[in-house]
């Protein structure tokens, strides 16, 4: 757990220890995952991120599992309090005229918006770039679209899912002689939102020196692709891309995960050079009755299909079979202290449970657990980079929807009371 | 900041940035990519003799192993200048110093226990200039239990909980947990290193303070586990690879010529999914009635699935599909995604110097600045090719330099 004293002078506006983007505010219209990880990243840097929803349009991840006790409810999910820690929720129904008002307020007073959508969407709202730019000149807005902005499939529809396989990730990733497989999670969404952040704190540095604003396209397509050059490159400089080939490398071996003792249990141990070779085998050859017992030949260290990388590589099945052998009477936490003492490579393959529990990311204030008016207090994944300067802190729990509505309008927005309360009677605040 | 001086058209981004880049592998090259792309100027510190072990790996151009001419090295490292200094040597570290002075940001990965030993220590780099900003890459960060351990891409994968969720679905047990192509933790770590690094420039333009920032490559990946790690703390349940999944069509399916990814979500997908097809009689059996039972009843859906798509071609199938506002997605091939008409009209792939007289295509802007536009703008340094530059910049005297290089502090 973070203190909460460091929290709020991260959240603070006066002295060294300013977050990097206190004052900075963010009109955040995104939903699913892409966009909200890229404003989570300006949240955790310190910027005021002021989500934008509405009841007749929920964010899916609000609609989705895991809810405590198994209760669904749209401020009951961690997959959207994961992701919207630290952030404000404004109710606002986009569909109804009296309510784009209120959205070009908030955009007249943010510095950055933020929206992925798919292309159009912001303008068939009223909300693109040029009027956004009309409210606010220096106004920086970004765009994470499936497709990007512009080319002939730009209105197609991108689900997370789909993103993995469309990059080319899929037909590279995969067991041996097995189908296309997935990563385990959308992997362009975050990979996306990650590189959002990089184009906005960029755009942000250009503006203090220009005074001038811009528009950002994000294509996830393209963000997800600039993650796999060894495969694209292997076919414009090699005419052939790479054969889905489960975990090994193209260089080392052994680089693999290996079955251990207990219910599913898996270790991952990799061997990049001569001096972690020489480790694994002293380690293995040791356990197994010791160098001085067994005939020279008999050992890993001595056998010479396996003297140099090369070597090694070529083959690469029998050396992953006397490897698994050996792990598999071991557990992963054994195979990893015995490898590690050596200064050999090896981690298990950890689980929610085992990350949950692990007392080194808990010795590192990394976990985050801020109460939650529906939820209570449960643990959450914090922020994967410290700043020693000016410490980060996640501010306040992911908000229930509408939780900062008469906040953002009276604080943000100045509007009065009974202002309030007329566009409540007409609905535009749901 | 100045108002009054017309900027020059479209100026870079991060243009008058300076950016040192020392350590090895993907994680700092593309951290520091990130900003070079973006305008600033980045000197990359390679080891002598050796240089960035990602110049070890392929693809290369001319199919040789050449550290010269690896396609990993070329994508990764455009618009940096390089340099080979030894940093284990106290003439090493006083190069690295006076460059302190004059830049922005040092990026490194060092593993914790041999930062000190490479000059790198925050505070005695923070010394040489108060506004700098030292961004350190690990992989279990800079304090805790397992501060020093080795782990290489894959371990960290699977440190970060990701492997554990990726495999071959039900009765597949005997199979590993399963990593993505390439290295893709280091890919993240670098992101996370430029969004941090870029956070703490910021702050440092205002305050004028710079500060040591620390990213732990695990926590990066235990961020982007979507909503897998939550099922634990929210409802005691773990996310495995073995699982079912819960709604269906959601998978990949053989064309004639290829795979698709069939992505029926919602309902509507689902039924113009079903009138594609020309609206079959099994597609009326209660067994496939909604997302849930399809996915009970995946085994027998994807027969009938696959009788149909194997008729199909790839290409056609996803587009009739978008057509319909199906979200279907193609399994692209490389070659697919160089084909792309969608691509080449966005113009994202790009061509640049390969350094040995051909030109090397590859991946383009990750992001479209309107008006500070990503861009390559030169090709990557050859091992030591601006050392001698660089020196002289520093004020180092020819004759010195040449000491230098005679005594292998640098090459």
């Amino acid at each position: 757990m973070s203190g909460s004293a460091e929290q709020s002078r991260a959240a603070g506006t006066t002295g060294a220890r300013r977050a990097p983007l206190a004052g900075v505010r963010v009109a955040d219209f995104t939903w699913v995952w892409a966009g909200p990880f890229c404003t989570l990243q300006l949240a955790h840097l310190g910027a005021e991120v002021i989500r934008v929803e509405s009841q007749g349009r929920v964010c899916v991840t609000r609609l989705l599992p895991p809810w405590p006790e198994g209760q669904p409810g749209i401020n009951r999910s961690g997959y959207f309090n994961q992701y919207n820690q630290g952030k404000q929720s404004l109710a606002l129904d986009l569909k109804q005229p009296d309510a784009l008002e209120v959205a070009r307020d908030l955009i007249r007073s943010s510095d950055v918006v933020v929206e992925n959508f798919a292309a159009g969407v912001m303008d068939r709202l009223g909300l693109g770039y040029e009027v956004c730019r009309s409210l606010r000149p220096d106004v920086i807005m970004i765009a994470l679209s499936g497709y990007g902005a512009t080319g002939p499939e730009k209105d197609y529809v991108s689900y997370g899912p789909a993103q993995v396989p469309l990059s080319g990730f899929s037909s590279v990733t995969g067991y041996r002689d097995w189908r296309p497989m997935h990563i385990g999670i959308s992997y362009g969404d975050p990979t996306c939102g990650l590189h959002g952040a990089v184009a906005v704190l960029a755009a942000l540095i250009h503006r203090r020196r220009t005074g001038a604003g811009q528009y950002i396209d994000l294509s996830q397509w393209e963000g997800t692709m600039a993650l796999l050059p060894e495969a694209i490159l292997a076919r414009t400089i090699g005419g052939a891309a790479p054969e889905r080939d489960g975990n090994h490398d193209p260089l080392w071996a052994p680089h693999g995960v290996y079955r251990c003792e207990g219910n599913d249990r898996w270790v991952s141990i990799v061997v990049a050079d001569e001096e972690e070779w020489r480790a694994l085998a002293r380690v293995i050859d040791g356990s197994q009755g010791g160098p001085q017992s067994a005939r020279r030949e008999s050992t890993l260290a001595g056998d010479a299909r396996f003297a140099t990388a090369p070597g090694r590589k070529a083959n690469e099945d029998a050396l992953d079979e006397i490897v698994s052998v050996w792990c598999r009477a071991r557990s992963a936490e054994e195979v990893t202290r015995l490898l590690q003492a050596a200064g050999v490579a090896a981690f298990p393959a950890m689980t929610a449970a085992d990350l949950h529990d692990d007392p080194h990311l808990g010795s590192r204030d990394y976990f985050v657990e801020l109460p939650h008016p529906e939820v209570g207090v449960k643990r959450h994944m914090g922020i994967p980079y410290k700043l020693h300067g000016t410490p980060l802190g996640v501010s306040r729990a992911a908000p229930c929807l509408g939780q900062d509505t008469d906040d953002v309008l009276t604080r943000v927005l100045g509007y009065s009371s009974e202002r309030i309360a007329r566009l409540r009677a007409q609905g535009v605040l749901s | 900041m100045s108002r009054a001086t017309t900027p020059p058209e479209r100026p870079d981004a991060l243009a008058g940035i300076r950016i040192i880049e020392c350590g090895d592998f993907v994680a700092p090259s593309y951290a520091t990519k990130q900003l070079a792309d973006l305008g600033a100027e980045v000197i990359k510190i390679e080891a002598p003799g050796r240089g960035d072990s990602t110049r070890l790996r392929g693809p290369f151009v001319g199919g040789r192993p050449d550290p010269e001419r690896s396609g990993l090295f070329l994508y990764l490292n455009c618009n940096k200048r390089g340099i080979a200094v030894d940093l284990r040597r106290d003439e090493g570290q006083e190069v690295l110093s006076r460059l302190a002075r004059t830049s922005d940001v040092v990026l490194h990965n060092l593993p914790p226990a041999e930062i000190a030993a490479h000059g790198l220590d925050d505070a005695r780099l923070r010394a040489q200039r108060r506004e700098l900003v030292v961004t350190s890459i690990s992989p279990f960060g800079l304090s805790g239990a397992n501060r020093d351990l080795k782990a290489h891409d894959l371990n960290l994968w699977c440190a970060g909980g990701v492997a554990t969720l990726n495999g071959g679905g039900p009765g597949t047990d005997d199979l590993p947990p399963l990593k993505g192509f390439g290295q893709q933790a280091n890919f993240q770590a670098g992101l996370n290193a430029a969004v941090a690094s870029l956070g703490a420039l910021l702050a440092a333009l205002s305050t004028g303070e710079g500060q040591l920032v620390e990213i732990s490559t695990q926590e990066c990946l235990t961020s982007i586990l979507e909503m897998t790690y939550e099922f634990y703390p929210y409802m005691g349940l773990v996310a495995s690879r073995l699982g079912q999944k819960p709604i269906a069509p959601l998978d990949f399916l053989e064309c004639k010529d290829g795979w698709i990814f069939i992505c029926c979500v919602e309902e509507h997908q689902w039924q113009r999914f079903v009138e594609l097809i020309g609206s079959p009689e099994w597609a009326s059996l209660e067994l496939f009635e909604n997302r849930l039972s399809r996915a009970a009843n995946w085994d027998a859906l994807a027969i009938f699935l696959n009788d149909y798509t194997r008729e199909q071609s790839v290409d056609e199938l996803y587009h009739r599909a978008q057509a319909r506002r199906i979200p279907f997605a193609p399994v692209s091939t490389m070659g697919d995604l160089l084909d792309s008409k969608h691509l080449k009209a966005r113009g994202f792939f790009a061509t640049i110097d390969d350094g040995s007289g051909g030109m090397v295509t590859m991946p383009g802007a990750p992001y479209q600045h309107a008006a500070s536009p990503w861009r390559l703008r030169t090709r990557a340094p050859k091992l030591g090719e601006h050392t001698d530059q660089v020196l002289g910049e520093l004020g180092y005297a020819r004759a010195e330099i040449e000491r230098l290089h005679a005594a292998g502090v640098v090459q």
